[in-house]
């Protein structure tokens, strides 16, 4: 049996077996879109964990008895189940090849014991993903075997937290059967984060892609803390075609010991230094038109530079999403039913303005 | 309504040490009161781009012959609807230049249909139309070329041309006849040399406009690599200097010779001793005309020279090449790649176009574009350097002969004078030597004129002119002001400011940004191709302008700046091509610049800031 499956071994036809989040983090890998490396947990290993702990009837029963009208009920199974779930012990074989992959992951990136998100990747393609995996679902900055064990098996337990249990309930989908992924992923440790939008978000340019940088982690530039770096890069050319270096006050990191976020001053004399290299920017900048592919529109992407990995492997791609304003602006044709004569006469017509 | 301010012309003093510059040139290339109403309401600047020195008064000739020309096509010939000619004016030995205000609105119509019937059709036979157009150009060089300046004024005419019968017409009439022949086929060269230019230009400004609305951020230098051509005639003199470097490497006696130090005379006679060098020199001999005239600047002024009168140049370049072939170098360009990396832009660029009708729209335009570009390209090595450098020829036997019978001083004095005074000096020679022996000319006459001039030079060229004068238009429909001389309100604004500061304060200077990409480093000012020798490697070249001469440069250098030159002039198509950095254009940055100032070179934008001055 596969207990284990890296992220660059992974693609769509693995949904059943890893979840749709891990099998499009496959699918981007695959798109020669790098995402932080990791590993997923199969749904056998989550089968596996509920056959050798023996908790399956008990969790059978403790459903049975529910009533899944009144919350109270629901609440009260749910905890009971997760309770079961998160002290059974995970069996050793799987256990094995866990800790061999973590720590393979670690060496990787050459940081003992590395901190890792571990989420849960639901499998049901039927169910919305968003009523199984919620916030709770996703645990940072986890270090060391006992934590990501006890993590793995917190994400195993989401399948029944009330609000998973309710919402199959009230859908009439049947509690046995369902099964989860996990996905374990190295925590970036960024040295630049930032945004990129691979159009022109000021002028709706289909040719060029506009980076926002900054040190640190992506919060700066998404808050608005700070005015970031900009570079502005044509699709087509990969030439650096603009850029705006603005004075940065702070970059954000995190604190792995307490998890917090740390706002870093920037000494006075460093404020204005260009924050990203010139081939980072034009590495990022093809990824980008890469995702712009993979998904056949425009996209605004928030990537990171990781401290941790080899250039250039170490620029990734944290989260994509469409754009959506031009996206949804309903545009005609720029140009519309022209000839090159028509356009010719037209420019002939039309007078330049030298004053405003 | 104008809310920018310049000098009006009428307005323009001169500082005392110019008395007596206005003589130089013709009395029409002057600011008048009689013609102030008119002069003060157009726009005048500096065009720093052809003329960013004081005018010798003859060089001014081809100035002449294309505000007649370039002007005509807009505004009689193809007639651009909306544009009228570009005026020319001396303003202290500086020449400005115009683009006149917009005909009456209902001329306007009348043009439209004009320009509807004749434009679209040189666009539609633009591959017959160029080639009978090449063809009636190299007729005229040949022509020129023809022409015949005696050496010198015989004692007696031999009896060749007394018998069987007399011919009639002797030297002096020859001499004069071959300069006023001279002068007309430089005047018709340039009615020839706009024919289809007026028309790329559009074509240009159409593609880029188009592209423009479908990709606001789009750069010009990507604009220029899509409409570019690879083969294109300017490189033809670099090309076949490439052909007999592999030549030469498959001789090894004559490869020896290229290799040595000697003048070129002296690697000739070695040449012509053996076989292989005869051979060798054969090729040579073939391809000399036409592609060796080819100017070592940009073709326009006398002092420039072009390789034919400069064999030290080819020969320093052979030196070059053979020693690169010997290393496995390649020397040629890449041809293929360059044709392969445009046609996967222009594919790129029709695959971000998500709309059917604009894509289809952008495929015509840049095709529409295509057909006729190929002229911008193709036109300047005939006129500018072919052409010139046989005019130059010309004008260089006259200017010996006038200095052998005393007339100048020295040779180059003679392009002191105007065109209209060239003749008279002639004809003073010829007038004496025909009254017989002993009779004077008014040597003395020309000679203190020229040494005048050559002092009023001297001091135009410690003085600056405004950059402009007159009354800033709201609009601009000419299409050279607007892609050659790049007249936009930024520019207008830039001069507004550079009125008031010397040029030991400009810390930026702004051209095309011809080439993208951003270094720093040291600049090297080189205003004569002869001084080419004292670049280092890793410098920024700081120019007037280059073309192929300069083309083994380009393989040591980091970036180009230069005075002259547009999106598609040849620093910008070989900087693109290696990758370095341009930016061309800038007007006043051999005069800003110093070799050794650490300049940071943003072909993204298109400029020049100085970071340390040496």
């Amino acid at each position: 049996m596969e207990w284990i499956v890296w992220f660059d071994q992974l693609g769509k036809e693995q949904v059943s077996l890893v979840g749709g989040k891990n099998a499009s983090l496959g699918e981007l890998m695959r798109a020669g879109i790098p995402v932080p490396p990791g590993f997923a947990l199969t749904t056998h290993a989550y089968r596996r964990f509920l056959q050798e702990a023996g908790i399956e009837e008990k969790i059978r029963d403790l459903l049975n008895r529910m009533d899944p009208e009144a919350p109270a009920s629901i609440e009260e199974a749910s905890q009971k189940i997760r309770g079961l779930m998160e002290r059974a012990s995970i069996s050793m074989e799987v256990e094995d090849d866990i800790g061999e992959a973590y720590r393979r992951l670690s060496r990787m990136c050459q940081v003992p014991a590395l901190p890792v998100a571990v989420r849960s990747s639901a499998t049901a393609e039927d169910l919305s993903e968003a009523s199984f995996a919620g916030q709770q679902d996703t645990f940072l900055w986890i270090r060391g075997m006992d934590e990501l064990l006890s993590h793995i098996k917190r994400c195993w337990s989401s399948l029944f937290s009330a609000r998973a249990i309710g919402y199959r309930a009230r859908m009439g989908f049947p509690h046995e059967g369902i099964s989860i992924s996990v996905g374990i992923q190295k925590m970036v440790n960024s040295w630049n984060a930032g945004v990129m939008f691979t159009l022109d978000p000021a002028t709706g340019d289909p040719s060029r892609i506009v980076i926002d940088a900054n040190w640190g982690f992506g919060e700066s530039v998404v808050s608005g803390e700070c005015t970031p770096d900009q570079f502005v890069v044509d699709k087509v050319t990969m030439q650096i075609v603009a850029r705006t270096i603005s004075r940065k006050h702070c970059y954000f990191t995190t604190d792995p010991e307490t998890q917090s976020v740390l706002k870093v001053p920037i000494p006075e004399e460093r404020q204005e230094n260009q924050c990203m290299l010139d081939e980072d920017v034009v590495n990022l900048a093809r990824i980008g038109r890469a995702v712009e592919a993979h998904y056949g529109r425009p996209m605004d992407i928030e990537w990171a530079i990781d401290k941790d990995l080899m250039a250039p492997g170490n620029v990734l791609i944290l989260q994509s999403r469409p754009e959506t304003v031009w996206s949804q602006r309903k545009t005609g044709p720029l140009l519309g039913k022209k000839s090159g004569f028509d356009l010719l006469m037209e420019r002939a017509m039309k007078p330049f303005r030298v004053q405003d | 309504m104008t809310r920018k301010g310049f000098p009006r012309p009428s307005e323009m003093e001169y500082p005392p040490e110019l008395q007596g510059w206005e003589e130089m040139y013709p009395p029409y290339y002057l600011f008048s009161p009689e013609r102030a109403q008119w002069e003060d309401r157009q726009f005048w600047y500096h065009d720093k781009i052809h003329a960013p020195d004081p005018m010798y008064p003859w060089d001014l000739i081809f100035h002449e012959a294309w505000q007649i020309s370039l002007s005509q096509y807009n505004t009689r010939v193809f007639c651009i609807p909306p544009a009228q000619g570009v005026a020319q004016r001396m303003v202290g030995c500086y020449m400005f230049i115009c683009a006149v205000e917009p005909p009456p609105p209902e001329l306007i119509q009348k043009k439209a249909e004009l320009f509807q019937k004749r434009v679209f059709y040189v666009f539609e036979h633009f591959d017959e139309l160029y080639e009978e157009w090449l063809k009636k150009f190299r007729a005229l060089g040949n022509s020129v070329e023809e022409l015949v300046i005696p050496k010198e004024l015989p004692g007696f005419e031999p009896d060749g041309v007394v018998f069987p019968a007399p011919r009639g017409y002797f030297t002096s009439f020859e001499i004069m006849d071959a300069y006023d022949r001279l002068v007309n086929s430089v005047i018709k060269g340039w009615q020839y040399h706009f024919e289809y230019l007026n028309l790329s230009y559009l074509g240009y400004l159409m593609f880029a406009d188009t592209c423009r609305k479908l990709f606001p951020g789009i750069s010009e230098s990507t604009i220029g690599k899509l409409v570019a051509g690879a083969v294109v005639t300017m490189y033809r003199p670099e090309e076949e200097l490439c052909k007999l470097a592999r030549l030469a490497s498959t001789m090894p006696s004559v490869k020896k010779v290229l290799g040595s130090e000697d003048p070129p005379a002296a690697k000739i006679q070695a040449l012509s001793q053996s076989m292989e060098g005869r051979e060798w020199l054969r090729h040579l001999e073939e391809v000399k005309r036409p592609w060796f005239y080819a100017s070592c600047g940009s073709g326009w002024f006398h002092y420039e020279g072009s390789w034919i009168n400069r064999m030290e140049v080819p020969f320093g370049y052979l030196k070059s090449y053979v020693e690169r072939l010997d290393k496995g170098e390649r020397i040629e360009r890449y041809l293929e790649d360059i044709e392969k990396e445009r046609e996967r832009m222009a594919q790129e660029y029709r695959n971000l176009i998500s709309n059917e009708d604009d894509r289809k729209a952008f495929e015509d335009a840049y095709r529409t574009c295509r057909t006729i570009y190929r002229y911008a390209e193709d036109h300047l090595f005939w006129v500018e350097h072919w052409f010139h450098t046989i005019v130059f020829e010309k004008m260089w036997d006259l200017a010996a002969l006038l200095k052998r019978y005393h007339m100048l001083e020295d040779s180059d004095d003679l392009f002191l004078f105007n065109r209209f005074e060239v003749p008279m000096i002639l004809e003073d020679m010829v007038t004496a030597y025909a009254l017989g022996e002993g009779v004077p000319a008014r040597a003395s006459f020309w000679k203190e004129k020229a040494s005048k001039r050559r002092a009023i030079l001297k001091a135009a060229r410690n003085w600056s002119p405004p950059p402009a004068l007159g009354t800033v238009p709201e609009e601009i429909a000419e299409p050279f002001t607007v892609m050659l001389w790049g007249v936009t309100s930024e520019k207008v604004d830039e001069w507004l400011k550079a009125g008031t500061i010397s040029p030991e304060e400009v810390t930026e200077v702004k051209g095309f940004a011809s080439s993208a990409g951003m270094v720093e480093g040291k600049a090297r000012v080189i205003k004569l191709l002869e001084e080419i020798t004292s670049l280092e490697p890793g410098e920024i070249l700081v120019c007037p302008t280059t073309n192929p001469s300069w083309a083994p440069v380009f393989t040591k250098i980091k970036a180009v700046v230069t005075d002259i030159g547009g999106l598609t002039s040849h620093a910008a198509i070989v900087c693109r091509e290696y990758g370095l950095p341009a930016v061309t254009g800038v007007g006043i940055a051999t005069g800003v610049i110093r070799t050794g100032d650490l300049i940071r070179v943003n072909g993204d934008k298109g400029v020049v800031s100085l970071l340390e001055r040496a």
